[in-house]
This record gives structure tokens, sequence and C-alpha cells, in this order.
């Protein structure tokens, strides 16, 4: 338990570094934040891995490592709202919660989230280390199994509704974050995953045009490297960001997407912008899943932050 | 300096403190001693470039005893900003480093995060008096008015030492730079930043050949970034680059013209039991240095330095514990930013003993033949003129004894990242935030 509770501050404070690094002088310093995510990452696998009945962590289902089955907490209730047939329901949940002020991740508001999260982060996990695709897809089969209806779209806001791969869920998740590589990546039961839409048309850099990563070897980028070309620099930076971020995007859906965003100002408009968006989709759910958010525990929170 | 405290010790030689209105524009980022050692160069982060000279001693003023004073101060590098990429790019000084002389002007590369220049400061100390078309203000004269013509002379003036840019080398490097090495072929030097390493000629500034290129393809598959890389100091064909990771690879540039491929590969096996959320961290290499001699090298990561024979690459030879009570306390450290500190190291001129700083102003030093180490402190209360240096103790736990300090009581905010060893005689520079410090190794 103790472990949990030190992961998750870790991981809390972990996202507040790499918030802050997008308004540090002198840009973003690539050395700094592969670190703190390599922390992150660390903390995260923890965090799942510790099997710990008192939280709402989904994590029984989606830990890589065999975890003791949560009593039907994962489809129990804030799931509830997850639980739901799918398609809005997970993005309705987000956009509620994104309009809170503080990015980096402060545990206050509760919010369900987990099950979720779980299942994202684990594919997240995997797809940064662009480990191989069965372990991800062998985390997402886990993930997938306890909960039928699952509604894994930790998902930004996809300009395409089609759900790009991620969570292989069944049902049609509007826009599986699309940003996010390692989304691809865990498609247990799906053929390769279509090419990651343009969901930061702006960004693409390795996100976007990676697509997928280790978990989608057809998408994978190809072996050969980029050409060396000052063109090709220039991205360079861009796409290290993108790629830090777009793993933590994967993780904990839409909101992040601000982070791509190099001006903080900037980055809430558009993670407002994109908030509206399922929102207006689907106010249905949103009423649903609003009572459900309260009972939330702080490692959801730090998720729904950002 | 490691035998007696009363025959031996260190003694301050000179305290230059940066001042101004309180900014971080003067917290010292780089120092370096020239080849001769009459020189030390630093640079802070406000892009200024100090260097002291070090005062020949002689009879007619036998106080100075070889202080260093300052010689010469330049702004070497301003902010910029990058407007395609939004960014703005900091003029703190990463690096300094000297070319050796040649001839009466001395030379030496400055970095920031993008741009490297050579910077040539020379010495003036005689005018032309007596000039025909402008009088001795500088105005110009009427060419009517004159009616003669003379021969200036040269007349001895107060020395003025100049600094002038020679060379701007940039738009090189994407990523931020992290090092600069130059080659001993004094005709070439290496930059480094995060995921590239590029080889330059001194003379040319538009092109740079890239050397070393570890970009993934996809980003996302990024897992190390190097940290820093040094010429070898005889063959000019080795170099060495740390990594993130804690890993050292050697390369040989005769092998191929891009060294991906590394012709040793450094890694000592990671510790098992000593496992945390923060071990890929503090087995990030933050520098590395090769000894006078070119057999070894330095690294120097959070908690230790090692130092490795170029030969065996299975594990270094000497392992030395800079401040591992504070493995207790990485939490801590992550949330405080300090565990990403970079700290330095240095050799001494024959590689006898080996540097490098920590917290509340310490620094710790390690005899290699002796296998003795003490820990001095560098701070104002503590640097008498004439007393030397009294070695320092981290208390880690129980009783504190009187002297001590406690763990929990050191000063995270004083750390000295960067120091210097004179390459030649006993002389050190400490670089504490602010504040340089140059201590000498005196008897009695």
């Amino acid at each position: 338990m103790e472990f949990k509770l030190e992961a998750h501050r870790i991981v809390s404070i972990s996202l507040g570094k790499i918030y802050n690094s997008r308004v540090q002088r002198g840009g973003i310093k690539l050395h700094k934040n592969l670190l703190v995510s390599l922390v992150l990452r660390s903390a995260r696998q923890v965090y799942l891995s510790d099997p710990c009945p008192g939280l709402y962590l989904a994590g029984s289902a989606g830990t890589p490592a065999p975890p003791t089955p949560q009593p039907g907490e994962p489809t129990a209730q804030p799931p509830a709202g997850w639980g739901e047939p799918p398609p809005p329901a997970p993005r309705a949940a987000w956009p509620d919660t994104e309009p809170q002020p503080e990015r980096p991740a402060v545990p206050d508001a509760p919010r369900a989230v987990d099950p979720e999260p779980a299942a994202a982060v684990t594919g997240a996990g995997d797809a940064f280390r662009g480990r191989e695709e069965d372990t991800a897809e062998a985390a997402w089969g886990r993930v997938d199994r306890p909960r039928v209806a699952a509604a894994v779209a930790v998902s930004d806001v996809s300009p395409e509704g089609a759900s790009v791969g991620c969570p292989p869920t069944r049902e049609e998740q509007p826009g599986a974050s699309p940003a996010a590589d390692c989304r691809c990546a865990p498609r247990p039961a799906e053929a390769e995953p279509s090419a990651p839409p343009a969901l930061y048309p702006r960004k693409r850099g390795a996100a976007g045009a990676g697509g997928g990563h280790a978990g989608c070897p057809a998408l994978c980028s190809t072996p050969l490297k980029k050409p060396r070309r000052d063109g090709g620099e220039e991205d360079g930076e861009e796409e290290m960001e993108t790629g830090n971020v777009a793993n933590l995007i994967s993780i904990f859906g839409s909101s992040f997407s601000g982070l791509l965003r190099k001006s903080p100002g900037g980055g809430r408009e558009e993670e407002e912008g994109e908030e509206s968006g399922p929102e207006d989709a689907e106010p249905g759910q949103i009423c649903c899943d609003k009572p459900v958010l309260r009972d939330i525990n702080p490692w959801s929170t730090a998720i729904v932050a950002f | 300096m490691f035998s007696g405290p009363r025959q031996r010790g260190l003694r301050l030689l000179t305290h230059a403190e940066w001042c101004g209105v309180p900014s971080e524009a003067d917290i010292i980022s780089t120092v370096e001693f020239n080849y001769s050692g009459d020189l030390l160069a630093t640079g802070d982060k406000g892009g200024r470039v100090v260097i002291f000279q070090r005062e020949q001693e002689s009879k007619s003023r036998p106080h100075s005893r070889g202080e260093y004073n300052v010689y010469s101060t330049f702004q070497s590098h301003e902010p910029e900003f990058d407007y395609l990429k939004s960014l703005e790019i900091e003029e703190k000084i990463n690096k300094i480093r000297w070319l050796p002389q040649q001839n009466a002007a001395h030379f030496l590369l400055s970095t920031n995060d993008k741009t490297i220049k050579l910077w040539k400061i020379s010495e003036r100390d005689k005018r032309a008096e007596g000039y025909n078309l402008k009088d001795e203000d500088g105005r110009l004269r009427d060419p009517f008015r004159i009616t003669a013509l003379r021969v200036p002379i040269l007349k001895p003036m107060d020395l003025m030492v100049e600094a002038s840019p020679r060379r701007i080398f940039a738009n090189a490097h994407t990523y931020h730079i992290n090092s600069i090495s130059v080659n001993s072929d004094h005709e070439t030097y290496l930059s480094a930043d995060d995921l590239r390493i590029n080889l330059w000629h001194l003379e040319i500034t538009d092109r740079s050949f890239n050397i070393v290129d570890i970009k993934p393809a996809n980003m996302e598959e990024l897992t190390e970034v190097i940290t820093a890389a040094e010429f070898h100091p005889h063959q000019c064909n080795v170099f060495v680059y740390s990594s993130s990771k804690g890993t050292i690879r050697l390369c040989d540039m005769r092998s191929s013209a891009l060294c991906d491929r590394h012709s040793k590969f450094f890694e000592e096996p990671e510790d098992p039991s000593s496992r945390s959320f923060f071990s890929e961290i503090i087995s990030s290499i933050s520098d590395v240095k090769f000894s006078h001699s070119g057999r070894y090298m330095m690294t120097r990561d959070y908690l230790s330095v090692k130092v490795w024979d170029l030969n065996m690459e299975s594990r270094p030879v000497e392992t030395h514990q800079v401040h591992e009570y504070l493995r207790s306390k990485l939490c801590s450290l992550y949330e405080n930013d300090c565990i990403f500190d970079k700290f330095e190291c240095c050799w001494n001129g024959s590689d006898s003993a080996i540097m490098t700083g920590s917290y509340n102003n310490f620094f710790r030093m390690f005899d290699r033949n002796t296998r003795r180490d003490v820990t001095l402190e560098a701070s104002r209360e503590n640097s008498k003129p004439r007393a030397s240096l009294k070695p320092r103790k981290v208390c880690t736990g129980g009783k504190r004894k009187k002297d001590e300090i406690s763990v929990d009581s050191l000063d995270f905010n004083k750390k000295i990242l960067h120091t210097a060893w004179h390459p030649m005689e006993n002389i050190i520079a400490v670089a504490a935030t602010n504040n340089l410090y140059i201590f000498q190794d005196k008897i009695n």
C-alpha cells in the first residue's frame, strides 16, 4: 500500500515537472524529460502492480503483474459510468473533469477513470518502452476480460470518430487517443491499427507519423533512420515533445493534449476546445457520469487533471 | 594535501564573488584552467566570461603569493529567440575550453545551448601616437591643414585586454549542447548535444561533420541521450561519450565516418538490490574526463565517481562514493529537482587525485594512491586567508559528533557543480553558486 501511495505521489510530481518544463526558459530539456518519464513509468508500474483493495484501481484488471482481482470494482461503480455501453461513456467522463484549472496532477477531485487509465497506462508503458507487441496485447487482453464493456477510450478528441485501435474493446470507442502511439499498439484482437489520426495536426511529429509504436509493427517507424537533414532536425525537438507527451497522453487521455502546446494559454484553450467536442457529442452520458465522478480517489484525479 | 593538517593544507588564494542585483545571471556555470594554468576562465548564466590571471610572484609584491586576479571580462553569448520554434535560447555558458597557446594571444571556445564561439583574447600595451589624419582625440583633421607628415610612434599604455569573437559556429545542433572538446590535433573539436556529436574544424564555421547520431527514427523509442563527450588527450582519432543510462562508448573515427558503432562499450552491471524508482536517474553520467595520461577515464554519476581503465570495459577499476548518505533521500531530491544536478569532476595534473563537488558547498577530493578522501567546504566563513581548510564530515546517522553536520541540515541550494584543477600545481578552483574560490596547497 505504501508503495502505491508513494508511486502515486511520484507520478503526480513527475507530471508536474513535465508540465513545468514547457514553460521553462531555454526550451524543453530532452534529458531531464526523458529521466522524468522513466520515473513516471516505473512509478506507474509499481502502482499498477501493487494490489490494494482499497483503491479503485482497475489495476487488478489491467496490470501486467498478476494482481488480485478487485472485487467487482472495475465493473461496479465509478466504472459504472464507464461500464455503460461504451461509445460515449469514456469520452464523456473526460471532458467533464478536464476543465479543472490545475494541470499538474493534483489529486483532489475524485473521478472514476481507473479502469481506463489503468489499461491505458499499461499500454502506454509498453509503448513507451517499445515492448513487444505481445506484451502490450497481453496487457490489453487482461484489461478486456474483466470488463466487458470497458470504456477504455481515454481518448483525445479525435477528429476521426473511428477509434484508432486502442482499446481494443469491441465497441467502437470513439477516438481512442490518436496521438498516443501506444494506444495503437494494444490491439489484441485486431489487425493492424489504422494510422493514427492526426489529432494534433500541427504537431504530428513522431507521435502522429510514427503511428503505433512497438506494438504496431506494421505501423512502426521503419528500421531505416530518417535521412539526416536539417529539415528533419527541425522536427526533432517537436517530435521529442510529441513523443514523450504522446505516451503520457495515452495514459491520461485527452486533457494531456494541452501539453503539446508550448504556451500554457494556448494549451488550455485547446484542451477546453477539445473537451467541448465530446461533451456536445454525448450530453446524455455526462449527466450519467457526473455523480460518479465525485467518488474518486486521488490517483484518478491526477490523471483527470490532465 | 592529504597528510597531517598542520603541515600542509589548502589555503584560500583568491575569492571572487559575482555581485550585483542578486540574480540568476551571476551563477557560475563553468570553470576551466588553460594549458599552463596561468589563466582561469569562468562562464556564468548571464552569458559572460570572466578570465583570471595568475599574478607573477615577485619580490616586489611578496604578499600576492601568486593570486589570481581578473584579467578580462566580456559578454560571450546573448539570449536569443528561435522564432521558428518559439523558443528562447539561454545565454548561459555551458562549457569553456581553451585552445593550446600558439602565439601571444589566447584562444578559447565557449558555448551555450546552441552556438559555439571562438574568442581571441589579446593584450595591448602599446598604442600608436602621432597620426597624420587625426589628432590625439581621434577627431579627423582637416586635410588641408596638414602641412607635414610624420611617422606615428608606438608608446606604452596601460595594459588592455581585448576579447574578440573570431569564429561563430552556429546552427548545427537541434538539441542542447552539453559538451565541447578540443582535439589533440589542435585543429578540430567536437560538440555534443543530447542526440548528436559534431566534428568541426576551427577554421570552418559553415560546415560540421556529424560523427554520432543516436536519434531514433521514432522519437518514442528514445531511451537514452548523450550527456558528455571528450576527445582522447593524445589519440586524435579517439573520443568517448557518456549516456544517461550510465554507459560510456569509446569511438574511433578511423573505423567509419559515422561513429554510431562504438569500439568499446563501458558499463557496470547494475546492482539489483539497490533498485528504486530513481535508479535510472542516478546512474545517468553527468561528466566524463580522460586522465592526463590517457590511460584512464573518470565518470561522475549522481552519487559516485568511477575511474575506468580504457582496457577494461566490464567495470570501473575504482568507485568513490561522493555522498552515499543521499541514497535514502532520493525522493526528496527528486521533488526539489536536485537529483538532476550535473556535477563535474576533474583530475589533478599527475592523475593521482580526483575532485568533485557536492551540496552545502562541500567538495570532495580522493587520493587514488593512498585511498584517502576528504570533504572540504568552500565558503566565505570557512576560508580565512591564512588558515587551511578544515575537513568536514557529514553525520549519517546516530549521534552527531561535534563539528559534524547532519544530512538534514545540508543546504541543497549550495551546490558545487564545477571544479577545476591546475594542470601542474596543487591549485584548485571551486565554483559555489556565484562565488569562485581558488585554493592552493601550501606548506606551513
